[in-house]
């Protein structure tokens, strides 16, 4: 196989374009294998077999302990795996040219990275943007409107694809020092705050627009004509329900209480509300 | 009828399932599957409301690191479908859908448990000798083999539950469906609370409340919100990094 330096991603590299998008490709894969033992680590070596079958060709035994290497345990956002793949791909192709590399360093930038990948991650795609796609989403499908999951799939992919293909380009890219350069200028940090804001911001909106709750049970003077609590309470502040709905929720998530004895218990207060004639 | 649309609903199902292989782009999630169904079932716009209600429902069901949600898929397959059957709303659709749902998620745990770790040990030994395309073989095993296990459960419900679980909604008391009702008014907040729980620390707790009392006050709605967020969240950042910014060199890429 010839490779010459315009098929490659960079002049001083061995992996071509092809090779590239094989990776970008397979990324897509890394939530499929998952198992309890080492959750994503099988795709994860699956993804990097491109790269590793570019740098090491007919090596068999630095091809095994390379697969080895990425067979550990693995755990990261699927969309942004692949800035990691870059990273421990540049550096294979590393380890593949120079014989004074240390290639447990491959497995320690994969084990220490992975963590802190997923922590901005997870709460980006699925706190922040799951939060905003439902709601767009949610408000055009409860009209009846075809809008609602067309909108929801585009809201969550189109960042999610462009996420996963700059993520690699940049991985590669800068090699081992894409991190050490982030973390000096405090770019993770920021991210995070930023994706905070946007997402508990979007909850907030969310609580206010799509739990509702209200007490239909009456009190009155003398018994007969009188108004529902819920009047009063509208009069304090609307959506006042929702929010202390919503507190209840969380004080109790925050105690480990499992969302299955949630879910079943709010189930039961309902109907039994609703029986008894305090909801309705 | 009943077996097209059978066959039809174990496609759907088994495709649902295969969302990690299609880049986790949630094609298994409430408000997709609805509308699907509703196809399959000749309702698409009953699917995609069903689909949108379901869709809060099941909003906390993300599955992070080992936590295992609810099977939304199954869920809301049977339960929009039975729904549309019966000719019932959403409320039905939920009642159904969440305990299929819970049911499933069990089904599918014991499944992932056993089955990809049989392939994965076998991966191991092909990683030892160096063969990359036998690591790759039991890969995409180890990650069919679990769904092929469990996949006939759904349509095999729909196929003979059918007349069944039509009848029995028929015949549900009025307290519950009401009941249902107002559940699923309350839900999505153990939903946003799971959410939260994962974005949230006292320095951007307050932004919680002004999305909240945007909406309440100004009536803008969830877009609008967004959209204000971004902003509001750029301009803080912005504010808050009055450190000098230390410029990087742009010194060549593949050297470390």
């Amino acid at each position: 196989m010839t490779t010459n330096s315009k098929n490659t991603i960079s002049p001083e590299s061995k992996i071509t374009k092809r090779d590239f998008w094989k990776v970008f490709t397979r990324s897509c894969t890394l939530d499929s294998a998952w198992n309890y033992e080492r959750q994503q680590h099988l795709m994860y070596c699956y993804m990097m077999i491109p790269v590793l079958k570019r740098v090491y060709g007919d090596d068999k035994e630095k091809m095994a302990a390379a697969l080895q290497r990425h067979m550990e345990f693995m755990a990261c956002t699927p969309h942004i795996v692949t800035l990691l793949c870059g990273i421990t791909g540049a550096m294979e192709e590393e380890n593949a040219k120079n014989p004074n590399f240390d290639a447990t360093s491959i497995s320690a930038v994969r084990t220490s990275l992975m963590g802190p990948m997923a922590g901005v991650g997870d709460s980006f795609f699925w706190g922040t943007l799951l939060t905003i796609a439902v709601g767009i989403g949610v408000s055009f499908a409860k009209e009846g409107s075809i809008l609602g999951p067309i909108l929801f799939l585009a809201i969550i992919n189109v960042p999610g694809f462009a996420a996963r293909f700059y993520c690699l380009k940049a991985g590669f890219g800068y090699g081992v020092r894409f991190f050490s350069d982030m973390s000096a200028t405090g770019v993770i940090e920021k991210i995070t705050k930023a994706v905070s804001i946007v997402g508990l911001m979007a909850i907030g909106a969310m609580v206010a627009t799509q739990v509702s709750f209200s007490i239909t049970y009456k009190i009155g003077v003398v018994s007969g004509a009188g108004e529902p609590i819920q009047n009063y309470i509208d009069q304090i502040m609307p959506a006042f329900m929702p929010l202390v709905l919503f507190g209840v929720m969380y004080w109790l998530l925050g105690k480990n209480i499992k969302t299955t004895w949630i879910l079943v218990a709010v189930i039961i207060i309902s109907c039994l509300g609703v029986f008894l004639g305090i909801l309705g | 009828m009943l077996v097209t649309q059978t066959i039809l609903i174990g496609i759907l199902y088994f495709i649902s399932q295969m969302d990690g292989f299609f880049g986790t782009s949630l094609i298994g999630r409430a408000i997709i599957m609805g509308p699907l169904t509703g196809l399959i079932m000749g309702d698409v716009a009953s699917g995609v409301m069903i689909g949108g209600t379901l869709e809060l429902a099941f909003i906390g069901a993300v599955s992070i690191g080992a936590y295992d949600p609810p099977d939304v898929a199954s869920g809301t397959i049977l339960g929009t479908a039975f729904a549309i059957k019966a000719g019932a709303g959403p409320e039905v659709a939920i009642a159904m859908g969440l305990p299929v749902s819970t049911i499933m998620q069990t089904v599918i745990a014991i499944a992932w448990g056993l089955l990809p770790t049989l392939f994965m040990h076998r991966a191991d030994a092909f990683a030892e000798k160096g063969d990359a395309k036998g690591v790759s073989r039991n890969m995409f095993v180890a990650g069919f083999a679990p769904i092929v296990a469990v996949f006939w459960i759904v349509p095999a419900a729909y196929y003979f539950g059918s007349d069944a679980v039509v009848n029995l909604l028929g015949n549900i008391p009025e307290f519950i469906t009401t009941g249902m009702d107002i559940a699923a008014g309350i839900i999505p907040a153990i939903g946003f609370a799971m959410l939260a729980e994962m974005i949230m620390n006292k320095k951007v707790a307050p932004f919680f409340f002004l999305g909240f009392f945007l909406i309440q006050y100004f009536g803008i709605g969830t877009t609008a919100v967004a959209i204000f967020a971004v902003i509001i969240a750029i301009v803080i950042v912005q504010l808050s990094s009055n450190q000098p910014q230390t410029k990087q060199e742009e010194d060549g890429f593949d050297d470390f």
